[in-house]
């Protein structure tokens, strides 16, 4: 017979080794610069296929010998090799360039924008914990029966429409046709303004709007954000709903939840007390790979709401054919993808000892 | 209490205030959407707008969107009033000829930046060495192609010495991109100074002043006391500009009522739509961009570099081409209105505009016939259909592009006089390729640099035009010549109409459309003025 002790036993982590995590951080860490490395060079060299940023950009609006001029000066005429040396130097001492159509140190435009794309992140995580743990939760609670069906049919869905699509419907329903939430934007004018005139703004606007201690201001930043962090966020809520449910439906076979339902505890008391910790854990994993769907998904509901962000900001220069904004952006994003993954990886060690092996 | 039921409750109570204190403040802000306005005189008003701004230091950037700010801002010495094109001395006393090649201005009296700074010759001097010095690619220094000096002899007098003598585009000239005056206290002398540092600096000497400013974001703008121009003070108690991407989130926002006056660049479909509603009104006025075809005379059908080279036959497609076309459709259908029919080289508002190809071709009042270009091409001895190859761009004039070639090619092939061959080039591509003798015939625009008829001419026309179609026409550039000198008013003016009767013969390129400046107001506002100047003040809109 197996007791209440055993089956706990049997959950019980490994012990740590000494020294088992910090060979298990100091190599993840030392992983991230080939990863950066080869994702550097991979962007530098797909910029390069349709010829020189100057070119690219400026092409057709300037007289050819202006062109030449500027590509000169821009050095973009010499070998590609010392191009890439160059570059290379240039980001290891965080200097990705100017925008070719405005001129601005693409560092800035990170620094400026990132904090807005961080912002919407963080709203459209908070929407995916706040839909797709309590609805994958209730999935497992009423496992096989209608609303396990419905609300799987509304995961799958969640994350199968394209991010471009669900922000247009929602716009098009809440904005154009019923007119209740702002189509655009990140605050109205008049709070945008305020925020603008707040010394040591954070770019964080409910951080700003906060400290500037004005409830309507509060108000505004967080209407102006219930679109675009619906639009991102559905996607992850579906993706966290699956997989609180299968996971707090597999925790609800293991041996010691049996046992607890031997004892006489209800389902609903199965679930949320005793499955729904364990079943939380592989989120944490899966946030790290969710940073790099949010930041890809914000380049497209950035710009389906004015969202002024890195995304937002990608494709205007994208349009503008400003491949070196272009290329500092991408470089940018992908290292916050592979830093981000270090975390969640040494976060994830740290709940479970196991992951190190 | 268990752990779990302790963070679980805590969690609870924390989302539970949080969208508590969400609904709560949301319904504060009263949904968000609306907006509130201040008061004073005229009222705060918020300008909303897609175009982009590249810099507001006058020697490196020469786009729509930089110079809009620029003319809210920077002195000029000459402009347009508002309702015309033609320019008087703005913060100059006066301005004129005082030789051939001498044009000397005087300075009012007393003029000062925002800034406390003195505003004198000396500051006009460097405004304009400034710009020959830097030279930027992206700005507009080439408009000063003409300047050989200038000097500053006492604190109110400035001497422009012109390379070409009695230069009738000058004062235009100072007028335009090229010509805001800047503080010398806070510019750089020869190399571009930052936004940051010009609004820091409070550089600003024209009708408004920077209060704050986040490029292409949002920028506040409040009435400057020490403008001494010519334009007057401002009606309203400021102007905030908010600058969007997508046009259709400027037009929500001003059907919405969230901005109150929406300029540059709403689609054909949202005019028409807005002009239903009544929360607005729609404000229009004569525009400088024209549409047009060129013809390369050496490739065209029977061009001088073809085998079958006959400058007869290839006037004779040309003039057909003319006869066929039918400019009312393509601004109803296209551009519901948003352009209008142009039916000669120099558009409609601007001083000796005619229109002589709505005489010369189709039936005679700007409808087309197609007996008119029958009879042209069986003059000339031309075997139909006539192969055509139209090259047109689909990502630098607009995304109605296609539409409008869509029916050209359809205008021109009813009756079986044609056959069209449309094909479309990215815009990086097409502009090498059409100075390179690439198409026969393609599409092109443009947009004034400034507004007067000269620059709707020299550049089109004259032996090294930018367009190098090869057109050559040796009156025609005589006349261009004569016309940018000739002092005598009614005499340019018969020059300036004379060469548009003689391109409209030559059909060195076929005008298809004209521009229309479309803004859109709310009901309460009031003074947006749209002019042949080209150029939206903010200064006489008031609530």
């Amino acid at each position: 017979m197996v007791t209440a002790v055993d089956a706990a036993a049997v959950v019980k982590p490994v012990a740590p080794q000494r020294g088992g995590l910090w060979r298990y951080i100091l190599i993840r860490l030392v992983l991230i610069i080939p990863t950066v490395f080869i994702l550097v060079t991979v962007v530098f060299l797909l910029m390069r296929v349709t010829g020189d940023p100057i070119t690219a950009a400026l092409g057709g609006k300037l007289p050819p010998a202006q062109l030449a001029e500027r590509i000169h000066e821009a050095g973009y005429d010499r070998p590609l090799i010392v191009q890439y040396a160059e570059y290379i130097g240039g980001v290891f001492r965080g200097d990705f360039g100017n925008t070719i159509t405005d001129g601005r140190p693409v560092v800035t435009i990170l620094l400026q924008y990132g904090s807005a794309t961080l912002e919407l992140a963080l709203y459209a995580l908070i929407v995916a914990f706040a839909l797709g743990i309590p609805l994958g939760l209730l999935a497992a609670y009423r496992r096989d029966r209608w609303q396990d069906a419905a609300l799987r049919i509304a995961a799958i869905l969640g994350y199968a429409t394209p991010i471009f699509f669900l922000g247009m419907v929602l716009k098009l329903v809440f904005s154009v046709a019923l007119g209740v939430l702002p189509a655009s934007g990140r605050a109205g004018t008049r709070t945008e303004l305020a925020l603008q005139s707040l010394d040591g703004q954070t770019g964080i606007y409910l951080i700003d709007a906060i400290r500037l201690g004005r409830a309507d201001a509060v108000g505004d930043v967080l209407w102006h954000a219930v679109l675009p962090a619906l639009a991102l966020g559905i996607l992850t809520a579906g993706i966290f709903l699956r997989l609180v449910r299968t996971n707090v439906i597999g925790t609800l076979g293991s041996q010691y939840v049996t046992s607890a339902r031997a004892r006489g505890v209800g389902e609903y008391r199965l679930v949320t007390k005793h499955a729904y910790r364990p079943a939380l854990i592989p989120i944490v994993t899966v946030i790290g790979l969710q940073i790099a769907v949010l930041l890809s998904g914000a380049v497209l509901t950035e710009t389906t709401f004015e969202w002024k962000g890195i995304g937002f900001m990608l494709s205007e220069y994208l349009k503008a054919r400003d491949f070196v904004a272009v290329q500092g952006i991408v470089v940018m994003i992908a290292v916050v993808v592979a830093v981000t993954n270090f975390i969640v990886d040494v976060v994830a060690a740290l709940i479970d000892p196991r992951v190190r092996y | 209490m268990s752990l779990v039921h302790i963070r679980r409750g805590r969690v609870g109570i924390a989302v539970a205030a949080l969208a508590g204190t969400a609904v709560m403040l949301a319904a504060c802000s009263g949904g968000g959407g609306g907006e509130s306005t201040g008061g004073g005189a005229g009222g705060d008003l918020i300008v909303g707008t897609t175009d982009k701004i590249t810099f507001i230091d006058p020697a490196g950037s020469y786009d729509n969107g930089s110079f809009a700010v620029m003319n809210q801002v920077y002195p000029f010495l000459f402009n347009s009033q508002y309702g015309t094109a033609d320019v008087t001395p703005d913060i100059a006393e006066s301005g004129e000829f005082t030789s051939p090649t001498e044009f000397t201005v005087t300075l009012k009296d007393g003029l000062t930046f925002a800034n406390g700074h003195k505003l004198t010759s000396s500051d006009v001097k460097f405004s304009f060495d400034r710009q020959l010095k830097i030279a930027d690619p992206n700005g507009p220094s080439s408009l000063l192609g003409n300047l050989a000096s200038v000097e500053a002899p006492d604190d109110t007098t400035v001497v422009f010495t012109l390379k070409n003598g009695n230069d009738q585009t000058w004062e235009q000239i100072l007028s335009s991109p090229a010509g805001p005056i800047v503080d010398e206290e806070v510019f750089s002398a020869d190399s571009l100074t930052s936004d940051d540092d010009i609004v820091a600096g409070n550089a600003f000497g024209g009708q408004y002043v920077i209060d704050s400013y986040k490029i292409n974001e949002l920028i506040s703008y409040k009435p400057n006391p020490d403008y001494k121009g010519a334009l007057g003070a401002a009606e309203n108690s400021s102007v905030t500009v908010k600058y969007y991407a997508d046009a259709s989130n400027l037009k929500l926002d001003v059907a919405g009522g969230n901005i109150d006056v929406a300029f540059r660049s709403l689609s054909a479909t949202d005019v028409d739509d807005l002009s239903k509603n009544d929360a607005v009104k729609v404000v229009d006025g004569p525009g400088g961009e024209i549409r047009y075809i060129v013809f390369n005379f050496d490739t065209m059908p029977f061009g001088a570099a073809t085998p079958e080279a006959d400058p007869a036959k290839s006037l004779a497609v040309r003039q057909a081409m003319a006869d066929l076309i039918d400019r009312q459709a393509l601004s109803e259908d296209v551009y519901k209105g948003t352009y209008t029919p142009l039916y000669s080289y120099v558009p409609q508002g601007l001083t000796g505009a005619t229109e002589p190809l709505k005489d010369l071709y189709g039936d005679g009042a700007g409808a087309p016939d197609l007996d008119k270009a029958k009879a042209a091409l069986e003059a000339a001895g031309v075997s139909t259909p006539v192969t055509l190859n139209l090259q047109y761009n689909g990502d630098h004039y607009g995304p109605s592009s296609g539409d409008e070639y869509a029916a050209v090619k359809s205008q021109l092939e009813e009756g079986g006089l044609f056959t069209v061959n449309l094909a479309q080039t990215e815009w990086v591509q097409y502009a090498k390729d059409r100075t390179a003798d690439v198409y026969p015939m393609y599409q092109l625009g443009w947009f004034p640099d400034y507004s007067d008829a000269d620059n709707y001419l020299t550049p089109f026309f004259s032996a090294d035009n930018f367009l190098v179609n090869h057109y050559d026409n040796s009156e025609v550039q005589e006349l261009i010549t004569a016309q940018a000198s000739e002092t005598d008013a009614a005499a340019r003016q018969s020059d300036i109409e004379k060469i548009q009767e003689l391109v409209a013969k030559d059909l060195s390129t076929l005008p298809l459309l004209q521009g229309t400046q479309v803004a859109v107001v709310g009901k309460d506002v009031d003074g947006a003025v749209l002019d042949g100047s080209f150029k939206f003040r903010y200064a006489p809109l008031h609530k």
